[in-house]
C-alpha cells in the first residue's frame, strides 16, 4: 500500500512538472519581450519613468530574464510555487490578485457539486436498478435522459426567466444579493451567499448528476446479477444488507475513480453557466484572458486548473484502493 | 396432497409448475415436477441445459425473480428448525424466508469463480452468516468459521480468514464456499453444478469432499449436474429431468444399469466414456433441446424420440417400474394392466447384456467391449501416414511478468517450455492437460497466432515439411490455405454483424479461390458437409443454436480444403447430446477428407475417442505421448493416471481407490524444481525433487513416451482394467 501511494504520488509530480514546462513554453512563446511590453503599457499610462524603471527591474530579476532557458524555468516555478502568480497585462495587476478569491470560490463550488452529485445520483442509480421498470425507475430513466441532453447553460437561462417573469425576482445573477457583492466576508454574507448557491449547485451539477444516475443504475444491475450476489442472499441476509453491504460498494467504484476526471470538467462546464449567471468564478477569468492574450494569467489558472485534477485523481486512487482489495493486491 | 410428507423427506417438491412472462408471451420452464430427498440422501438432478433445473432448485429457496417467474401450481416442502414449512408460499414473506435460507437450506453456485465477493475477506463473508441466524459473539463466529474452513479442507485456515477471493484458486474458492454454505449445519444443501467451471483433478476432490461432509455433517444433497459420470459416483438416486418435466426417477443403479426412458439411454449414450470404442460414432440423441416456446405438446421428447409413436400426442403418465423406478413414457403403459405394475420384464437395456426381442425397441447404444467392423477400418493406417504434416521442435512461449513503474522483468510465465511434437498425415494428435498447462498455447503456436520464443514448427502444406517458424505474415497467408483452425467458444468465434455466407465464404475470398456466385454455391456445399441447409446462408450466427454455430466454424475452418485442422476445445461449450454430434461430424469429416488433426481438450474421454495418439500436457511440458488407447490402458506417468482417475465414470458404485493428485496446478511463473508434478504425485520420491526427467521411450516400446523417472517400475492403472473390474461386478 506504501508503494503504491508513493509511485501514485511520484506520478503526479511527473505530470505537473510536464504541464508547468508545457505552460512556460507557451508564456515563452509571443514574440518580443515581456518586459518591453510591460514598460510600453506603463509609459502609457503615464507613469513615473523611475518608477517603471524599479518595477522592470523588479521582474527581470525575480523571472531572470535575459538568462538561459531552464533558469528562467526555474525561477517561474519557483515563483508559482510561492504563490506568484505573474503579472496580468491586460487588469495591469498581478494575476495571483485577480484569482484569490474566485479560485477559492471555484474550489468550494466544485466541491459542493461533486457533493450534491454523489447524494443526489448513488441513492436514485441505486433504487432505480433494485427497482428496475418501476415508475420510479422510467421516471428517473426520462429525467436523467433529459438532464444530460440539455446544456447547463439553457438550464440556466430557463431558471432566469422563470424567476423573473414567474417570481418576479429582480436579482436572479450572481453568487450574493447586491448589498453583498463588495462587502467584507461575514456571517450573513455567507448565509446570503447559501441562498444563491444551490440553485448554482443544480444548474451546474445536473447533466453531470444526470450522467452519473445512468452510470450506477447500469452498475448496480451488472453487480446485482453476479453470483456473489446469490451467495449473500442464500446466507439469509435482508435486502439492505444484500444491497449495501455487498453489491454498492462493488457497483460505486467507476464512479469514485471518475471523481477526479469531474473536477476540471465541473471547472469548466461551469464557466458558460457562470457567464450566464455572472458568477465570479475562474472560468470566465480564464476565458478573458485567453481571449486577450494574457499569458501569465492564463497560464498560472492553467497551471492551477491542472493541480486540482491532479490531486483530485489521486485522491480518488487512493480512495480506490482502500476500497478495492484488488488494487491494492495489483501493486 | 395439501397435508405435510413424512419427517424421512428432508424436501419434498410436488407438481411445481413456474412460468416466465415475456413480450412473447408464457412459457412453462418447469412443469410439473415432483422430486423428493430424504435424509442423508444424494439425489442427482441431471438433464441438459435449458430444461428447468436450476429454476426447479432455485424455486426452494426463492431465488427466482417474480415477475417475471409466475408459480402457477405445486408446493415445496422443506424440512426447517421449526418442522415442515411449505415455502412457495413464503415467497412474499421475505423474513421467513430469510431465516431459512443458510440455516435450514444452503446452496452452491456453478461458478466458484465468480460466486465469492471480490472486495470482502473470506472470513467476514463466512461469520456474517453465522452473525446473521444466531446470537454469538463475534469470537466464537471467528473460531467456528475457522474450523469449518479446516473441514472443507482448505490449508492453514486461520490464514485463509483474512485472504480475498483474488488470492484463491477455483477448487479453493469452491471449498470456501462450501465452508460458507454449511457453518449453520443446514440438513440440506442445493448444489447447482458445482463442479462444472473446475478442472477434472479439482472436480474430483470437490465430488469427494461433498460425499465426506455428507456423512460427516448428516446433511442431504440435491445436485444439480448435466454430467452423468458425476451423479453415478456420487448419487444414491437420479432424477432426469427434459423441457420442465421429470422424465425418468430411480436409484443410480436402476438408472446406470436398466434405464427405462429413451431420454436417459441418449444421455448415456451421448457421452463419450473410457469404455467406448474409439474413432467410432456416438450414439448420440437427433436434434437439439428445442426453445420452451416450441415445446411439443404431449410428451416433450417426442420429436427427438428413437420410439415415438402415435400415442406420444398425449401426456404419457409417470408409471411406477419399481417401488423406487418410475419414468413417464408410453413404453411402459401396457394397456391393461393396471399402473405401477412392475414392467421389468419389458424393460429395456443397455444392449451388451440382455437385448429384448420385441418392444420396445432398445436404444442403439455403443458396445462396452469387442470391436465394430467400423472401428477397425477406422483404425487402419491411412495412405502416407509415415509422412510428417506438422512438426514442432522445443517450441517454448515465454511471456514476461512486468512490475512496477518501469516495467521491469521481474519473471517469465513459462506457458510452453520444451515441446516436440510430429503430426503425420491423416493422424488426430489429442492434446489434453489441466486449464493452464499449455495446451491452447500449442495450438495458437502452430497456427502462429503468436510468435514462439524458441524452437521450429515445420508444417507440410503441399510436399515436404517447410520450416515456418518466423516466415512472415504475407508468407503465412499462403500457409494458413492449408490449416483450419475451430474455437472453444462458438458464439464469439463468429462475427455476429456478417451472415453466414461472408463468415464461411470469407477465406474463399481471402485466397482468391472464389468470386461472386462461385461463393454461394461452395458455401452452400461447405454448410450441407457439415449438415446445415445451405439455403441459410443469409442468416446471422444469433440465429443458430451452440451446435450450429460450431458446425458454422467447422465449415468455415475447412473451406479452403485444408490438410490439417487444429481443434481447440471444439465440444466443452456444448451440451452432451450436442457434443456428440459434432465429435461425430470430425470424425466423419476427418475420414473424408483425410485430414490430420490436433485436437485439444482437457476431457480425456472425448480425446480418447477421436485421437489416434494422445500427448498429456502439464505445466508447459509433455509428460506422456503414445497411441491413444495405451496411454488410458496403460499409463506410465502418475499425471496421465490422475487425469484417468478424475474422470467420474458413468458406472455406479466404481469408486477409483487411487489416491487423487493433491492440491492445485502450480504457477506457471514459478514451477516446481525437478519433475513438475512432483509437488502433486502420490509416488514422489527425494530423486524426483532435484532431477527433471527428460521425455524419453519406454523400454521395450518404441513409440509410447514417458517423462517420469520411474516410468519402467510403476504399475500404473489405467482404464480398461477398471471397465474389466466393473463388469465383473
Amino acid at each position: 500500500m506504501k508503494t503504491y501511494i508513493l509511485q501514485r504520488f511520484i506520478q503526479m509530480i511527473i505530470v505537473m512538472v510536464v504541464v508547468m514546462l508545457v505552460s512556460f513554453i507557451i508564456v515563452e512563446l509571443p514574440p518580443g519581450d515581456f518586459l518591453t511590453t510591460l514598460r510600453e503599457q506603463l509609459t502609457e499610462q503615464n507613469v513615473d519613468p523611475k518608477v517603471i524603471d524599479s518595477t522592470v527591474e523588479m521582474y527581470r530579476a525575480r523571472y531572470g530574464l535575459g538568462e538561459n532557458w531552464f533558469i528562467r524555468f526555474g525561477k517561474w516555478a519557483w515563483s508559482l510555487m510561492k504563490g506568484d502568480m505573474g503579472y496580468s497585462m491586460q487588469h495591469n495587476r498581478p494575476a495571483s490578485e485577480l484569482m484569490g478569491e474566485r479560485l477559492s470560490l471555484t474550489i468550494w463550488i466544485s466541491i459542493a457539486t461533486l457533493i450534491f452529485m454523489f447524494v443526489v445520483a448513488v441513492p436514485i442509480g441505486m433504487l432505480s436498478a433494485i427497482k428496475q421498470y418501476s415508475a420510479w425507475d422510467h421516471s428517473f430513466t426520462f429525467l436523467a435522459l433529459l438532464g444530460v441532453s440539455v446544456p447547463s447553460f439553457i438550464t440556466a437561462l430557463v431558471f432566469l426567466l422563470l424567476s423573473v417573469t414567474l417570481l418576479g425576482a429582480t436579482t436572479v445573477a450572481g453568487l450574493f444579493s447586491p448589498e453583498y457583492v463588495t462587502a467584507e466576508w461575514s456571517w450573513a454574507k455567507f448565509v446570503d451567499m447559501l441562498k444563491h448557491v444551490w440553485i448554482i449547485l443544480f444548474i451546474v451539477g445536473l447533466g453531470d448528476t444526470a450522467g452519473t444516475i445512468r452510470v450506477m443504475r447500469a452498475r448496480m444491475l451488472d453487480t446485482l446479477g453476479e453470483p456473489y450476489i446469490d451467495t449473500a442472499r442464500m446466507k439469509g441476509l435482508s435486502g439492505a444488507k444484500v444491497y449495501f453491504r455487498h453489491a454498492l460498494r462493488v457497483a460505486i467504484n467507476p464512479i469514485i475513480s471518475s471523481i477526479g476526471l469531474r473536477f476540471p470538467q465541473i471547472i469548466s462546464g461551469s464557466t458558460i453557466v457562470a457567464i450566464v449567471l455572472t458568477l465570479p468564478l475562474i472560468g470566465p477569468l480564464l476565458l478573458d484572458a485567453l481571449l486577450g492574450e494574457d499569458v501569465y494569467l492564463a497560464c498560472s489558472i492553467l497551471v492551477v486548473l491542472t493541480l486540482a485534477l491532479v490531486i483530485g485523481n489521486f485522491l480518488a486512487d487512493l480512495a480506490l484502493a482502500w476500497l478495492d482489495p484488488r488494487i491494492r493486491f495489483e501493486n | 396432497m395439501n397435508s405435510a410428507p413424512d419427517s424421512e423427506k428432508v424436501l419434498d417438491i410436488r407438481n411445481l409448475q413456474v412460468s416466465f412472462r415475456s413480450i412473447a408471451g408464457a412459457t412453462r420452464a418447469v412443469n410439473g415436477v415432483s422430486l423428493d430427498v430424504r435424509s442423508g440422501e444424494i439425489v442427482g438432478l441431471v438433464g441438459e441445459s435449458g430444461c428447468g433445473k436450476s429454476v426447479t432448485i432455485r424455486s426452494i429457496v426463492g431465488l427466482v425473480p417474480s415477475p417475471p417467474a409466475l408459480f402457477e401450481d405445486g408446493e415445496i416442502w422443506l424440512r426447517t428448525r421449526r418442522g415442515m414449512t411449505e415455502t412457495l408460499s413464503l415467497h412474499k414473506n421475505t423474513k421467513a424466508l430469510r431465516q431459512i435460507r443458510g440455516r435450514d437450506v444452503s446452496m452452491i453456485f456453478q461458478e466458484p469463480m465468480r460466486s465469492v465477493h471480490p472486495m470482502m475477506t473470506i472470513g467476514k463473508q463466512i461469520t456474517e452468516g453465522i452473525l446473521e441466524h444466531e446470537v454469538v459473539d463475534p469470537a466464537e463466529a471467528y473460531d467456528r468459521t475457522v474450523e469449518m474452513l479446516d473441514l472443507v479442507g482448505l490449508p492453514n485456515p486461520a490464514a485463509q480468514m483474512n485472504r480475498y477471493a483474488h488470492e484463491l484458486s477455483g477448487g479453493m474458492r469452491q471449498r470456501a464456499l462450501i465452508a460458507l454454505a454449511l457453518v449453520c449445519h443446514p440438513q440440506l444443501l442445493l448444489a447447482d453444478e458445482p463442479t462444472t467451471a473446475l478442472d477434472v483433478t479439482i472436480q474430483a476432490q470437490i465430488l469427494e469432499l461433498i460425499r465426506d461432509l455428507r456423512d460427516r455433517m448428516r446433511m442431504s444433497v440435491l445436485l444439480i449436474t448435466h454430467n452423468m459420470g458425476v451423479v453415478a459416483n456420487l448419487a444414491d438416486r437420479i432424477s432426469v429431468m427434459y423441457l420442465g418435466r421429470i422424465m425418468e426417477t430411480g436409484t443410480v443403479e436402476e438408472i446406470f444399469k436398466e434405464p427405462a426412458h429413451p431420454y436417459t439411454h441418449g444421455l448415456l449414450a451421448s457421452m463419450p466414456s473410457l469404455f467406448s470404442q474409439p474413432k467410432t460414432r456416438l450414439q448420440s440423441l437427433r436434434g437439439v433441446v428445442p426453445e420452451l416456446a416450441m415445446v411439443p405438446k404431449g410428451c416433450v421428447f417426442a420429436d427427438r424420440c428413437p420410439h415415438v409413436m402415435p400415442k406420444c400426442d398425449e401426456t404419457p403418465p409417470v408409471i411406477e417400474l419399481r417401488s423406487d423406478h418410475s419414468a413417464a413414457c408410453w413404453l411402459y403403459a401396457d394397456v391393461g394392466e393396471p399402473r405401477g405394475a412392475p414392467a421389468v420384464a419389458d424393460q429395456p437395456s443397455l444392449p451388451g447384456d440382455r437385448p429384448p426381442l420385441d418392444s420396445p425397441p432398445r436404444v442403439e447404444t455403443i458396445p462396452l467391449a469387442g470391436s465394430e467392423p467400423a472401428a477397425d477400418t477406422a483404425r487402419a493406417a491411412p495412405a502416407g501416414s509415415e509422412v510428417a504434416q506438422l512438426q514442432i521442435e522445443s517450441v517454448a512461449l515465454h511471456y514476461p511478468i512486468l512490475r512496477g513503474l518501469l516495467r521491469r522483468q521481474v519473471g517469465t510465465v513459462r506457458a510452453v517450455d520444451g515441446v516436440d511434437l510430429t503430426i503425420r498425415r491423416g493422424e488426430t494428435l489429442g492434446l489434453v492437460g489441466e486449464s493452464g498447462c499449455g495446451k491452447t498455447s500449442v495450438g495458437r503456436l502452430v497456427a502462429r497466432l503468436v510468435e514462439p520464443t524458441a524452437g521450429h514448427i515445420r508444417f507440410g502444406a503441399g510436399g515436404g515439411l517447410e520450416e515456418i517458424t518466423h516466415i512472415s505474415q504475407k508468407e503465412m497467408k499462403r500457409v494458413r490455405r492449408s490449416m483450419g483452425m475451430v474455437f472453444q467458444d462458438p458464439l464469439s468465434s463468429l462475427n455476429a454483424r456478417m451472415n453466414i455466407r461472408n463468415i464461411v465464404g470469407e477465406p474463399l475470398m481471402l485466397h482468391q479461390l472464389a468470386k461472386g456466385r462461385a461463393v454461394d454455391d461452395r458455401v452452400g456445399e461447405l454448410l450441407e458437409m457439415v449438415g446445415l441447409r445451405a439455403a441459410h446462408q443469409s442468416r446471422f450466427p444469433h440465429a443458430f443454436s451452440g451446435g450450429q454455430r460450431q458446425r458454422i466454424a467447422i465449415a468455415r475452418a475447412l473451406a479452403t480444403e485444408p490438410s490439417f485442422l487444429v481443434a481447440d476445445e471444439p465440444v466443452s461449450a456444448l451440451d452432451v447430446s450436442v457434443q456428440a454430434q459434432i465429435l461425430n461430424l470430425l470424425l466423419t469429416l476427418q475420414q473424408q477428407l483425410n485430414l490430420s488433426m490436433l485436437f485439444i481438450a482437457h476431457d480425456i474421454a472425448v480425446v480418447r475417442h477421436v485421437s489416434d495418439r494422445i500427448a498429456v500436457m502439464y505445466l508447459g511440458k509433455i509428460v506422456e505421448l503414445g497411441e491413444a488407447r495405451a496411454i488410458c490402458v496403460r499409463p506410465v506417468h502418475p499425471y496421465t493416471e490422475a487425469l484417468l482417475a478424475s474422470i467420474p465414470l458413468p458406472m455406479p458404485g466404481l469408486e477409483t481407490l487411487r489416491e487423487m493428485p493433491k492440491g492445485d496446478l502450480p504457477d506457471p511463473a514459478n514451477p516446481p524444481a525437478g519433475c513438475r508434478f512432483h509437488t502433486r504425485c502420490p509416488y514422489s520420491q527425494p530423486v524426483c525433487e532435484r532431477e527433471e526427467p527428460p521425455l524419453r521411450p519406454l523400454a521395450g516400446d518404441a513409440d509410447h513416451f514417458g517423462a517420469c523417472h520411474f516410468q519402467d517400475e510403476l504399475q500404473l492403472q489405467g482404464v480398461e482394467e477398471i471397465g474389466e473390474l466393473g463388469a465383473s461386478q
